[in-house]
Order: C-alpha cells, then sequence, then structure tokens
C-alpha cells in the first residue's frame, strides 16, 4: 500500500546529474527501456535511476510494514470470524508484500538492514496515510477499501515500469491486493447498509479520511518539481494527478451508491471534461505530516524500534558468524 | 512520554515515543535464499523469490509461508544466493544463435521434389 | 453404538475445550502480527495464528450442528467463567520466548490430540481432524526447530528459553485436566482421554527437548494448572475477552 508521492528528481539538475554517465550506455539503457524491455539488477544503470528506485522501493516497503500498525489494531478486535479471519490474512500479507519489496529493492545494492534503520531512525519516508489512527472498526474498513484501491491504482501503473525485481514483486503483490480490495468494501458496504450506528461509524471515518485520501496521490503536478527524466526512465508511471483522477473517476461513485456522503462539496465530474473537480486539499497538513508531525508518526516508529529491539535477542541467536550476505539476485 | 495508543498491544506495551534504542547492529543480518516452488508433479520448479533466514531449515519453513500460504505447491528447493552461480547480461550474446544453422531446422528438409521427380524419372525409363 | 445423553455431553465439552483453546491461542498468537522479530517470522507466526483461529471456527461448527448457538455468537458472548480453555493459553504474549515454548507445548499436544481424534467414531470430528492434519504438520515442524536452534544460539539464548520451559510446563499440563466425562468418551471410542493424550505428549515432547540439550521439570514435581476446563480462570480472560468482543458488543444482533 503506498503513495506515489514522494520521489522526485529536480528537473533544472538534470544535466550535471547525467554528466559522469558514458553517453553510449547511458543511450543504451534508455533505448532498452523506451523498447519496453526490462532493465535487471545487474545491468549497467545511471546513478541517479539506481537512487531513486532503491528510494521508491524502499519507501514502498516501509509503507507495507507500517500499514501493518493501523489495521492489526483492529485485529484482536474484529467482529466475529469472518470479519478476524480476513483481516488476519489481509495484515499478514501487507507484512509479506513488505518482503518482497524489501527483497527487491536489496537487489539495488542496499541491505534491509540498512534500510530498516533508516526507517527507524526518521530518515526514509513512508506513506503519509498511516501516520493518521484507526479509532473505530469503521475506520480499519475504510482503509481496506480505500486505501488499498488507491495502493492499487498506482501498483498497477508501476507495475509496468522498467525495473525487474520491481514489476514482478508487484504483479505478486497485485494478485493479492484483489482480496483486500473486495474485503474492504465488502466490510464498508455492510457498515453502510447496516444498522444507523454502523452507518454513522462508516460515514463518520470516512469523513476523517477524506484527506489524507486525497493527499494520498502526492501533491498537484504543477506543483511537483520535473519528473520527466523519472518517467522517459519508467520509474514514475503516471502524474500524482492523473492517478488520483482515475481512482476517483473508479471509488466516488461506488461510494455515492451507498449513500455515503464525502466532506467536500465542490467534489464532482465536470462530464464535458471528464474531469473530477474538487476542493485543493490542504498541502501544508501534508508537510506537516510527511516530516513527522502528524498525529501518529513517532508512535509508529517507537513501535517499530520497540519490536526491532524486544526481537534482537532471537536474532542474535540465530545469526551464525560463517554467514556471508550477498546481495540477492533478482 | 509514554504513547497512548488506540491500539491495545500498544498501549500494554507502555513505549517511550522518544526512545532511542534498537538500531539495527551491525552484525544482525541473515543471508539470503533462493526460492523454486513446484507448482504440481510432472512440472518445473519455478524461482519465486528470496527469503532472509540464518539457516536452510528456517528458509524453508519460511518459504512455504511467504511463497506458498494460498496453496498450490507440492515440493520446494531453497538455494543460498551465494551459491546461485549467474551470467552476466553484457555476455547474452553467448546466447544468439546465427540464423543459418538450418542443418538443426527440421523445416529446412524438404524432399517432396526430389521423390517426385525420382518417380517421373523412373516411370519414364 | 448409539450415543446416551451423557456421551453427547462428554462430546459437547471436548469440542468446547477444544475449540476454546484454538481460538484463545489464535488470538494471543495473533498479537504479534506486526511486532515478529524477524520480518519472514512475522509472516510465519501470524499465519499459523490464522490457521488456529480457522481451527477454532471448524469445531464451533460441529458444536453448532450439535444444537448449540452459531459460532459467533457462541465465541464472542460468553465471559471467562463460561470459557473451557486452558490457562495455558490466555496468558499474555510476554517475550519470543514464552510464546515460542507455549507454541511448541501447545502444537504438539494439539498434533496428538488430533491424530487421537482421527480415529473417532464421531465422524464429523474425525473429518476435522484429518482436514487439519497437515496444517498442524507445519505448526509442530515451525516449533521443532526454532526450540532447537534458539537452545544452540547461546547462553542469552539457552538461558531465556530454559526459563520458559520450567515456567510453562505446569501450565502445559494444565491441557490434560480430565473432563467429567473421561469414563464415557472412552468407551465409546469417541476419544481416548487426557490420561493418555498426556502420556503420549510427554512421550514426545520430553525427548526432543532432552535431545535440544534442555532440561525438562519432571512431571511429579510440578504442579499442573488445573482450573480452566472448569472455567477457573487467570486473571488475564477476561480483560482478553472483554477486547475481543469489543466491536461485536457494540450490537451483537448486527450483521458485521
Amino acid at each position: 500500500m503506498y503513495g506515489n508521492a514522494y520521489i522526485e528528481t529536480d528537473g533544472s539538475k538534470v544535466h550535471s546529474i547525467l554528466a559522469d554517465e558514458d553517453p553510449i550506455k547511458l543511450a543504451e539503457f534508455e533505448a532498452r527501456i523506451a523498447a519496453g524491455d526490462k532493465i535487471e539488477p545487474k545491468d549497467w544503470m545511471p546513478k541517479e535511476y539506481r537512487k531513486q528506485l532503491v528510494r521508491m522501493i524502499e519507501q514502498h516497503a516501509h509503507s507495507e510494514i507500517i500499514g501493518a500498525l493501523p489495521e492489526g489494531t483492529w485485529i484482536t478486535r474484529a467482529p466475529g470470524f469472518r470479519r478476524k479471519l480476513a483481516l488476519m490474512a489481509k495484515v499478514q500479507d501487507e507484512v509479506g508484500h513488505a518482503q518482497l519489496l524489501y527483497s527487491a529493492a536489496e537487489t539495488l545494492g542496499k541491505s534491509r538492514e540498512d534500510m530498516v534503520n533508516d526507517l527507524i531512525n526518521g530518515k526514509s519516508k513512508y506513506s503519509n496515510v498511516f501516520n493518521y489512527p484507526a479509532p473505530t472498526w469503521a475506520d480499519s474498513a475504510v482503509i481496506a477499501w480505500l486505501i488499498d484501491a488507491g495502493a492499487i491504482v498506482n501498483q498497477l501503473a508501476n507495475s509496468k515500469g522498467s525495473y525487474g525485481p520491481y514489476c514482478r514483486a508487484l504483479d505478486r503483490i497485485c494478485a493479492e491486493e484483489s482480496f483486500h480490495l473486495k474485503y474492504g468494501h465488502d466490510n464498508v458496504v455492510f457498515l453502510a447498509t447496516g444498522t444507523p450506528l454502523q452507518r454513522q461509524m462508516v460515514q463518520e471515518a470516512l469523513n476523517r479520511w477524506w484527506e489524507p485520501i486525497m493527499h494520498f496521490f502526492g501533491p498537484p503536478d504543477k506543483a511537483s518539481q520535473h519528473s520527466e527524466i523519472l518517467m522517459r526512465w519508467k520509474v514514475k508511471m503516471g502524474s500524482n494527478d492523473s492517478m488520483r483522477q482515475t481512482f476517483l473517476n473508479m471509488y466516488v461513485p461506488k461510494i455515492w451508491d451507498l449513500g455515503l456522503t464525502l466532506p467536500d462539496p465542490n467534489l464532482r465530474k465536470n462530464e464535458e471534461t471528464g474531469q473530477w473537480e474538487y476542493s485543493e486539499p490542504n498541502w501544508d497538513t501534508f508537510k506537516q505530516v510527511i516530516n513527522g508531525n502528524g498525529p501518529c508518526n513517532k508512535e509508529r516508529l517507537a513501535v517499530r524500534r520497540m519490536a526491532e529491539e524486544k526481537g534482537r535477542w532471537v536474532r542474535k541467536a540465530l545469526l551464525s558468524k560463517s554467514d556471508e550476505y550477498v546481495t540477492p539476485l533478482a | 512520554m509514554k504513547i497512548n495508543s488506540l491500539d491495545p498491544r500498544i498501549s500494554r506495551a507502555e513505549l517511550d515515543d522518544e526512545s532511542k534504542i534498537g538500531e539495527l547492529q551491525g552484525s544482525e543480518h541473515f543471508q539470503t535464499y533462493e526460492v523454486f516452488q513446484q507448482i504440481k508433479r510432472g512440472t518445473h520448479h519455478q524461482h519465486v523469490g528470496n527469503v532472509h533466514a540464518p539457516n536452510a531449515e528456517m528458509a524453508m519453513l519460511f518459504a512455504k509461508e511467504q511463497y506458498c500460504r494460498r496453496g498450490a505447491a507440492v515440493n520446494l528447493w531453497v538455494v543460498k544466493t551465494a551459491d546461485v552461480f549467474v551470467t552476466e547480461y553484457q555476455d547474452a550474446d553467448i546466447f544468439e544463435t546465427t540464423e543459418d544453422k538450418l542443418y538443426r531446422d527440421p523445416n529446412s528438409y524438404k524432399v517432396m521434389d526430389r521423390i517426385n521427380a525420382f518417380k517421373a524419372r523412373t516411370n519414364n525409363a | 453404538m448409539e450415543f446416551t445423553e451423557r456421551h453427547v455431553e462428554g462430546l459437547k465439552e471436548l469440542l468446547y475445550k477444544m475449540a476454546d483453546d484454538l481460538l484463545i491461542i489464535g488470538h494471543r498468537n495473533s498479537e504479534w502480527t506486526g511486532l515478529g522479530p524477524m520480518l519472514e517470522e512475522d509472516i510465519a507466526f501470524s499465519s499459523m495464528a490464522q490457521d488456529k483461529i480457522g481451527q477454532s471456527l471448524a469445531l464451533f461448527e460441529l458444536l453448532h450442528e450439535l444444537g448449540e448457538s452459531d459460532p459467533d455468537t457462541v465465541a464472542f458472548t460468553r465471559n471467562a467463567p463460561q470459557f473451557h480453555c486452558s490457562q495455558l493459553v490466555e496468558l499474555p504474549i510476554g517475550e519470543y520466548d514464552f510464546s515460542m515454548v507455549r507454541h511448541f507445548f501447545f502444537d504438539h499436544a494439539e498434533a496428538i490430540r488430533f491424530e487421537m481424534l482421527s480415529e473417532t467414531v464421531f465422524e464429523p470430528l474425525a473429518m476435522v481432524a484429518k482436514k487439519f492434519k497437515g496444517e498442524i504438520k507445519y505448526h509442530t515442524m515451525h516449533a521443532d526447530i526454532f526450540m532447537q536452534k534458539l537452545a544452540a544460539g547461546g547462553e542469552e539464548s539457552f538461558g531465556r528459553m530454559q526459563q520458559a520451559i520450567n515456567d510453562t510446563f505446569g501450565l502445559a499440563l494444565g491441557l490434560f485436566e480430565p473432563g467429567d466425562y473421561e469414563a464415557e468418551l472412552i468407551e465409546a471410542g469417541i476419544f481416548g482421554g487426557e490420561a493418555e493424550l498426556q502420556q503420549r505428549w510427554l512421550d514426545k515432547v520430553v525427548p526432543l527437548l532432552t535431545s535440544y540439550g534442555y532440561m525438562v521439570p519432571s512431571v511429579d514435581a510440578v504442579e499442573p494448572a488445573f482450573g480452566g476446563r472448569r472455567g477457573v480462570h487467570t486473571p488475564h480472560l477476561q480483560p482478553l475477552l472483554d477486547e475481543m468482543t469489543e466491536v461485536f458488543s457494540i450490537d451483537p444482533g448486527a450483521d458485521w
């Protein structure tokens, strides 16, 4: 589960970024990508490509593991066997996705250990949306439906990107996410069509989550720095706005279909342009939260640190001195 | 400051949100194992990914859950990544074959004309 | 043979204690999700927790067929004195040493219990026992490998695990608390009884643990933690149930 928002290459610095790359190799590399071929771990690649990919895949991995926390909050309290089992399976899948993504990022030369350290000391980012709390059961339902839906829009696009290991991980992830989406939707439908109390619970959750969901795809295109090079290299597969439009087009009608409202009076589809219009979300809030000042940032990282610390004795006990770590293959 | 979480498990843990403990130390790294899964008898094992594990038995345990928890496997192999010998992509040209190795191509063996000509010759004789 | 009322009561008692054990241990083990010591192990442990809850559901469904209420109602509306789980499973997860030792002790008992039940005359239960054989095989495999490797992992690891074994052995013996219908179950061929189960369990786990280098307390030297089967629980169960039923009890009649 991940939003596309945080990878940027400063377009104005492209020349200096590529300055000391071998022009012949660079041309071959770009031709391969343009032809729809995949780049594999041991291929030659420009330093910027490697750097941005590691950052992107790493952030995606962190998002999965951190994302397990607000949802995992409700596992012990899930109402009934069916929901309990499904939520356990879903959250477990997310942890499994983190594993696949860390492995994909590792093929680029950064060890999982370094990535985890960067997470717990706050250097690496993860999807903003998980810095918010899930105060009720209905919040977990809304997350499971709409955040997963957003993530799928992103993941489907990225699965057509240029880096082999990331694409393969995403194919596997997309297959499992389809269950998540069904589960989430099913859950929201039961609440929305249930008792007045259930309806109220899910409506309030939706009201709380709408702004984070609008933030999910990142700042508007006109406010982002140039990402042409990342698009050319098929690292970034779609603009933030276009992904957001895809999401709105797919899911707002479904939300309204359930008789639920959204807390944006300006939200509507312009039938002539086919584009969704909406009130611009507060991007200052977004910046605040992503830089560590959201409601749950400290808690999320403290929990990860605790988990790592409590598990230390286990890892130390199992580690063998003769183990030789090498970069994973694919 | 003690964390008061919405997650009862976290509240029970009485965490300090400013805690700086718990950075991974350099020595806590497992090696990886590549995982090969056989979906059903009679088919080849296929590479599906890797697991980080301290030994082969645990690699197997982890591979079963990470790659086969939805069933659909009858057999698994795990191999240390360090033991896998790989070719370089820049040497991919060794796999290319020139097109003029017609002697290996079943379609290059055409004898109908020869047979017909022979029949025509021997009938007229 | 025809089942008398006592046979049916005995069968239900057996199913309740199994279903309650599995639900509570599955619930406890799910508390590790996202917090495990290693990523891949986190996935494996939470997968096994899911299996346990699925097994619990299958047994509650059998109970439903025998006239008890539906699984959700039975599982989510009883209070601690009405639960028949052992005290072993209701304790908090503690650290990984305790959870792993509990996993080892419980899962071997479960494996043997299901093995015995695959011969039961009560056909629906035999089918359930056979259905879960593969899952449980993985669970005990997992437990054995971890117990072995952690014993060999150095002083701190061995010390923690040995301590956990010492602290947990008596609790584990509580799994075999005799019920009120032991004789009936044995004579009807429904179940071979807790005494046989305990013996088979000891024959399995003691040699295994010894081979890994651990010391196992003597059965005679330890007080078994009885009471759970009769609704006498530690202070930990009610808070667990309160948490587990928090959302369900907002409206038990609602469709969630």
